[in-house]
């Protein structure tokens, strides 16, 4: 299969992809396409559904995530799939939560067609909405590509410490890596199911790779970097004192479980009354330490989760954006992922056959458990 | 209140599956062999059922110990409950260690529905290791 390149015209790198995945809709091979939309308003982009092709006016470089997208698939592909083809425009990380996903059983991607986009990182929900530079968030993320600009300021804590914002598992990706995204885009043809689609519309042949492979070689030492700087420096929360301090203001509104991918469970635990008791034994409860506060439980929540999701964690960092009180926690869930992650030699989203370790097990393996 | 180092009493919380540690339990009970009052036990179907809430809600509300027993490899009533049940001990213990939190109060034993013995045994052998590590530290903390 061989990769593609799309002309940008005029400079306008967002129009462009719109106007390619206008033709990709109006072949009729997909039925619908998922993609990152502006809102009326300009204030945000949300995923959309978009089944006319005269109503796409997408942005997929829009630097935000304020849902999840596996998320959004996963509740479109649930019951059943659909009888047509759906394209879903999505990015690296969404994509190693949709493959988590479709191994938990709570997606079905037979009739998705997979377009990754190289990801450039996001910025949180407010920060993207009043953006205090001169140019549209956008813009500015797309000249951070080729000029030298530092984004990190602006960057949510998980795109950071990405761990790859390449796209893998994708049916097509459009690549902005080692190009220069205001003259060209790569087109990147990875299955049958992406060779078909784009079937018959106009792409010109890629003539060098030599920048591309370049730049993603660069930006995955850049990014591994920061990710082991992080964890060596945040790996130090440690111990009760430090726990409870850094999950101190927690309100217990259960958003980061909530807006988690990877937390698919139709009724949380801790969303169900088990949690809730008789008066006297709230009092009880008071009585044994003399004083407890409420809502209590927080800790608990927290290590809960852990336990359930962490193997999974796929570092999209949703949680930390959706706190309240502000708790920045990757700081504590980007390290327990990468040990946990490392015990089980699991690498979240990368391989959509590979079974997740707390399903699987090995009659030898671990056999200190247990024995002392 | 302050309690004296000889005078700690661990509260330890046993987990025990119905096919084998439990009956191993019985067992101690029925040949009348003595071993530590310090565990309460709950009867589970399996050791792989034992979810991790079960385990950190014990810890946080001031357990010292908490006591998973389950059927010996291969032995599962359930097939494959134990090879779960320790990977769900692996990662348990990998969580706790980037936390930084006491691993060595949550026990994880094979017990089999005739081994009364082993079974008294290793609740002594917890009992003592607890009181050593003394209390749980958890137990002060009001605002978790």
């Amino acid at each position: 299969m061989t990769d593609k390149i799309l002309k940008v015209k005029n400079g306008d790198t967002v129009t462009s992809v719109n106007n390619f995945l206008k033709d990709l809709l109006k072949s009729k091979k997909i039925q619908a396409l998922l993609v990152m939309q502006e809102v009326p308003s300009k204030a945000i982009s949300f995923p959309v559904l978009i089944s006319d092709s005269d109503k796409l006016n997408s942005n997929v470089f829009a630097p935000v995530l304020p849902v999840s997208t596996a998320s959004i698939i996963s509740k479109i592909t649930k019951i059943d799939s659909s009888s047509g083809p759906i394209g879903v425009v999505i990015r690296a990380c969404q994509i190693r939560a949709l493959v988590e996903l479709v191994k938990l059983n709570q997606a079905n991607i037979d009739n998705i067609i997979i377009i990754g986009v190289d990801c450039l990182g996001t910025f949180p929900v407010n920060v993207y909405s009043d953006f205090p530079e001169k140019e549209s968030p956008t813009d500015f993320i797309l000249n951070t590509s080729k000029k030298n600009i530092d984004a990190n300021k602006y960057l949510r804590t998980a795109c950071q410490n990405c761990k790859v914002p390449i796209p893998s598992n994708a049916d097509i990706v459009i690549g902005l890596f080692g190009l220069d995204p205001k003259k060209e885009l790569l087109i990147q043809i990875n299955s049958e199911k992406g060779q078909k689609l784009l079937e018959g519309i106009n792409l010109e042949a890629v003539k060098d790779t030599k920048n591309r492979e370049k730049a993603l070689k660069d930006i995955l030492l850049e990014k591994n970097q920061n990710r082991s700087d992080f964890i060596k420096e945040f790996g130090k929360i440690k111990g009760i004192d430090a726990l409870a301090k850094f999950f101190d203001k927690c309100i217990n509104c259960h958003n980061c479980m909530k807006v988690c991918p990877i937390c698919y469970c139709k009724e949380c635990l801790f969303d169900s009354s088990i949690f809730n008791l008789e008066a006297n034994k709230y009092i009880g409860k008071a009585e044994k330490k003399g004083l407890f506060k409420m809502p209590n439980d927080s800790l608990l929540f927290h290590t809960t989760r852990m336990n359930h999701m962490v193997v999974s964690c796929i570092g999209c960092g949703l949680c930390e954006q959706a706190c309240p009180s502000d708790i920045t926690l990757m700081e504590i869930i980007t390290p327990i992922g990468e040990n946990a992650q490392k015990i089980f030699d699991y690498s979240p989203g990368s391989d959509i056959e590979e079974k997740i370790p707390m399903v699987i097990y090995k009659e030898d393996e671990y056999q200190e458990v247990g024995e002392k | 209140m302050v309690i004296k180092m000889e005078d700690f009493e661990p509260k330890i919380v046993g987990f025990l599956c119905n096919w084998c540690s439990y009956a191993g339990a019985d067992l101690a009970g029925t040949s009348r062999i003595q071993y530590p009052p310090n565990v309460r036990v709950i009867k589970v179907m399996c050791s792989g059922s034992v979810d991790s809430v079960y385990i950190l809600r014990a810890l946080l509300e001031g357990a010292d110990g908490v006591f998973i027993g389950g059927c010996h490899p291969g032995d599962c009533h359930y097939l494959d409950g134990n090879y779960k049940a320790r990977r769900k001990a692996v990662l348990m213990n990998s969580i706790l260690d980037t936390l930084g939190l006491e691993k060595e109060r949550i026990w994880i034993r094979w017990v089999s529905a005739s081994e009364g013995q082993k079974f008294a045994d290793t609740i002594k052998e917890m009992t003592e290791a607890i009181k050593k590590l003394g209390p749980n530290p958890i137990a002060k903390y009001w605002n978790i």
